[in-house]
């Protein structure tokens, strides 16, 4: 697990499964590899708690690496059910999802991978393989996590520009050199100067090149 | 009298045809009507003529008759004048000569001069001149004397009349004989004759009673006449009675009528006979119209069975008493191939398959039980390409008009197309039932194998667990094992409750198990079994003891069981044995005082042995389709009745053959009288 994870908070893997003994036997597992489990006995329990985190005013959820181990059949809303509000809610990404296949299920399972779960694992599975997959899973969710925050981060420092350094900013980035953008704009170019350094405080960059890069990584401006 | 409704000709067509059919018998009855006529008329002109000519001779003989009578009487007188020569000599032999000829009226001795010297009157009349002088009535004799004395010889004179007191007068003719040598005082002797007495003389009795005998002269007066008293005017003769000096002219006319119609003999015998066979032609025609109807409705019921039996598509054979065909039709020669003479000659028949001739010929031996007829026979014929087809033979003796049988009637019918539609039948079903299976076997795994994988996959959570804390164990890790060996302990638990109750519900069919004759279990699977048999043209052998004794069982298992060691049996035979050989025996027989053996014979390769080790593997086969799971389901369902289920085969070098034998406990005659 990478250092920058760490910083996330303690990763916690969501089980779904209506067999108390199976998520009573998973939780056990995991717990033998040192990993958070939290157990919900149908998909009704687990999207109460979705409805809860992601109300109105609350940070984005899961903060921390999250993963959830989903059994495919299910009284009630089925796995696949599930999995398909999870995609609409855009959360694949942070909250990969693996399902739990009994027999006969195979063929759902591969097209729900097609269409965006993390991996299938047919019961009865290979215990520590799955906990592999699990990790993977939740490294996969911290990176995406990550790329969450760091757009957060510049989306808040673009907020913070005045409107005169957001047009002055815009310029930079296309490469025009100062006594342009001041002609463009109407104003000298030690006021360009100026704005062109406080934009650079505020996005915390050194250099138009990395102003530009940030702003397409992120996928802003 | 016919079979179908005659169809009506057109009006006008059959009308010219009536006619021209009416038109002999017409024609027959026309000339029958003339010739009839003709020969009445020729009977009745025959009948004419000889009435003609009956006359004809009756006025020829009194002509003659005359003629010789006047002669004669000549002749007397002539004698009459020779004997003496003095006149009261001549007056007194005139006298005595007279009243024995009634026809001399008067006889006078006269000179040359003519006059009279003597003249002596019959005595049966009044004097001949006594209402008229002689003389008035010289002429006649005057010129037969002058005709006399130039020939010397009697003449005669041309008749006249003479009037009478007592009645209408004679009509009289003078002969005048000259005397030779003459006497003095007489040259002539002149005689006077009544001709009507003439011909009354002459005429004989039968001849005057049916004719009027007549002297006329030329213009057709009559002179005198005798005999009948009118004739008819039809049937008449005249002749011509020549005489010297003078003609007379006789005319015969017959009382008889012109003949009659009805009463005349052969016209009655001409027109009985022509009713006669009027009445025949009748009955002829009759006759020949009833045959004529009779022939028209056989050509029609003729036509109409050699309609049905070209039209039909059930093929018709008759065959005689030795078994050479005498009869085919057209749907026979379309089946086989053959035409109706190559059917004909050879025997055995061509369509006999060449491998199977004993038997046909076998088939054809014991016909002799009347109801084996009836019930059909099923084989095998070849056609002329020489593909095989089957066909169902229905054969009924055939008897001719005297009772006797003088052969064998069938209806042969080509159950190819059925048999392919069953064969059809049966394999989808088949494949459905498979599919079925498969699919109740599929949900059964599904369900137990979701049920297995609960617990399965909890003890494989902990077991993974438990390894993963023991290789980093802390104070933590003992009662942590803990608590996962017990889960596991639970869980296995758990998945041998699930194991148990599929064994239960195996169990629970035991419950449909009833008492059963081992007989019955056999023969249920029979029909299904010839129905698999067939397509591989197998023979079905079947050697059950009856009545074979009962077992407990549940019937649908041990049939399912019967019918999969015989499938087995006939598939291994199919197509490594020769089609001869393809035997499939089915044999029950009593092992003991309380088992009862089943046994499945094929006449197959054989098994081979490493095939043998696997054969009661589930899911082992040896055929592409198969599952596998036929033997070993066997076997558990002949061991969960309490028998076994082994098997014995020979191998292909030993001739081959398998065979297949389970046992089941007879059911003890206490229970079985307990059970329904």
């Amino acid at each position: 697990m990478s250092t920058s994870t760490a910083s996330l908070g303690l990763p916690m893997v969501y089980l779904v499964d209506d067999e108390d003994v199976v998520r009573e036997a998973l939780a056990w597992l995991l717990r033998s590899r040192r990993l958070l489990s939290e157990g919900f006995s149908s998909a009704e329990a687990f999207e109460a708690l979705l409805d809860e985190q992601t109300s109105p005013g609350r940070p984005h959820w899961p903060s921390a690496p999250s993963c959830l181990l989903l059994d495919v059949r299910m009284p009630g809303t089925s796995g696949l059910a599930l999995f398909e509000r999870l995609a609409e809610r855009g959360l694949l990404q942070t909250l990969p999802v693996i399902f739990l296949t009994g027999h006969g299920d195979v063929p759902t399972a591969v097209s729900s991978v097609k269409r965006g779960a993390f991996d299938f694992v047919e019961k009865p599975f290979s215990d520590n393989a799955l906990v592999d997959r699990v990790e993977q899973a939740l490294a996969s969710s911290a990176e995406a996590i990550q790329r969450r925050r760091a757009k957060e981060r510049v989306e808040r420092a673009l907020a913070e520009l005045t409107e005169r350094e957001n047009e002055v900013m815009r310029l930079v980035i296309e490469g025009r050199p100062n006594k342009l953008i001041a002609d463009a704009l109407g104003i000298s170019v030690r006021t360009v100067e100026v704005h062109r350094a406080r934009v650079f405080e505020k996005m915390e960059v050194k250099s138009a090149v990395e102003l530009a890069n940030l702003l397409r990584e992120n996928g802003v401006g | 009298m016919s079979f179908l409704p005659a169809p009506a000709p057109p009006a006008d067509t059959r009308r010219p045809r009536r006619l021209r059919r009416a038109l002999p018998w017409v024609a027959l009855v026309a000339l029958l009507l003339v010739a009839q006529a003709l020969l009445v008329m020729l009977s009745v002109n025959y009948e004419a003529a000889r009435a003609q000519e009956r006359v004809e001779q009756v006025a020829t003989e009194t002509a003659i008759e005359v003629k010789r009578d006047l002669s004669q009487h000549v002749q007397r007188l002539q004698a009459l004048l020779w004997n003496d020569t003095t006149p009261e000599q001549w007056r007194a032999d005139a006298a005595r000569l007279l009243p024995q000829h009634h026809e001399l009226l008067r006889l006078e001795r006269r000179t040359p001069q003519l006059q009279i010297v003597a003249a002596v009157d019959t005595p049966y009349r009044l004097p001949l001149f006594a209402q008229m002088p002689r003389a008035s009535q010289e002429a006649g004799a005057e010129v037969a004397c002058a005709a006399a004395r130039r020939s010397a010889m009697p003449s005669f004179s041309r008749s006249y009349h003479v009037p009478q007191p007592d009645g209408p007068g004679l009509e009289v003719m003078d002969v005048c004989i000259p005397m030779r040598p003459a006497a003095h005082d007489a040259a002539y002797l002149v005689a006077s004759f009544a001709l009507n007495t003439v011909l009354e003389t002459v005429a004989a009795a039968e001849q005057a009673r049916a004719h009027e005998l007549s002297f006329v002269e030329g213009d057709g007066t009559r002179l005198a006449r005798a005999g009948a008293p009118h004739g008819a005017g039809v049937y008449h003769a005249a002749r011509l009675v020549d005489l010297p000096g003078a003609a007379l002219q006789l005319r015969v006319d017959s009382a008889e009528g012109r003949p009659r119609l009805i009463p005349n003999l052969t016209t009655a015998l001409v027109l009985g006979l022509s009713l006669a066979l009027y009445a025949v032609v009748v009955l002829l025609l009759r006759d020949v119209r009833k045959r004529a109807s009779a022939e028209a409705a056989l050509a029609e019921a003729l036509s109409f069975r050699k309609a049905m039996e070209d039209s039909l598509i059930t093929g018709l054979r008759a065959r005689d008493l030795e078994g050479r065909i005498t009869y085919v039709n057209p749907a026979f020669c379309a089946m086989v191939g053959y035409s109706a003479d190559e059917l004909m000659q050879p025997d055995p028949p061509p369509y006999w398959p060449a491998d199977a001739m004993e038997e046909a010929r076998q088939r054809q031996a014991p016909r002799d039980e009347p109801h084996a007829a009836r019930e059909g026979i099923e084989t095998v014929f070849v056609r002329k390409n020489g593909e095989r087809f089957p066909v169902m033979i229905f054969e009924a003796p055939l008897v001719d008009g005297a009772g006797v049988q003088v052969g064998w009637m069938g209806a042969v019918l080509d159950i190819s197309a059925q048999r392919r539609v069953e064969e059809l039948s049966r394999q989808q079903q088949d494949r459905l039932q498979a599919t079925a299976r498969l699919a109740t076997m599929g949900e059964m795994a599904s369900l137990v194998s979701h049920e297995l994988n609960q617990p399965l996959a909890a003890i494989a959570s902990y077991a993974s667990g438990s390894m993963n804390m023991l290789l980093q164990p802390d104070d933590d890790t003992l009662p942590l094992v803990r608590q996962a060996m017990t889960r596991i302990a639970e869980q296995a638990e758990r998945a041998g409750r699930v194991i148990k109750s599929v064994h239960d519900f195996v169990r629970r069919r035991e419950h449909s198990r009833e008492a059963i004759g081992a007989d019955q279990l056999v023969d249920a699977v029979l029909p299904l079994v010839r129905l698999q048999a067939r397509k591989s043209g197998t023979r079905i052998e079947v050697d059950v003891p009856r009545p074979a004794p009962q077992v407990v069982c549940d019937r649908t298992m041990l049939e399912q069981v019967l019918l999969n060691l015989t499938r087995n049996g006939i598939q291994a035979m199919d197509p490594a044995t020769p089609l001869a050989e393809r035997v499939l025996t089915l044999r029950l027989r009593r092992e003991g005082e309380r088992r009862v053996r089943f046994e499945v014979s094929d006449a197959g390769p054989g098994i081979a042995p490493d095939v043998a080790e696997h054969l009661f593997t589930p899911f082992f086969t040896t055929r592409s389709e198969g599952m596998g799971l036929g033997l070993s389901l066997c076997r558990t369902v002949i061991e969960q009745h309490g028998g076994a289920l082994d098997f014995e085969s020979r191998g292909p070098d030993a001739g081959g053959g398998t065979t297949f034998r389970f046992t089941l406990p007879i059911q003890q005659t206490v229970a079985a009288a307990t059970t329904p």
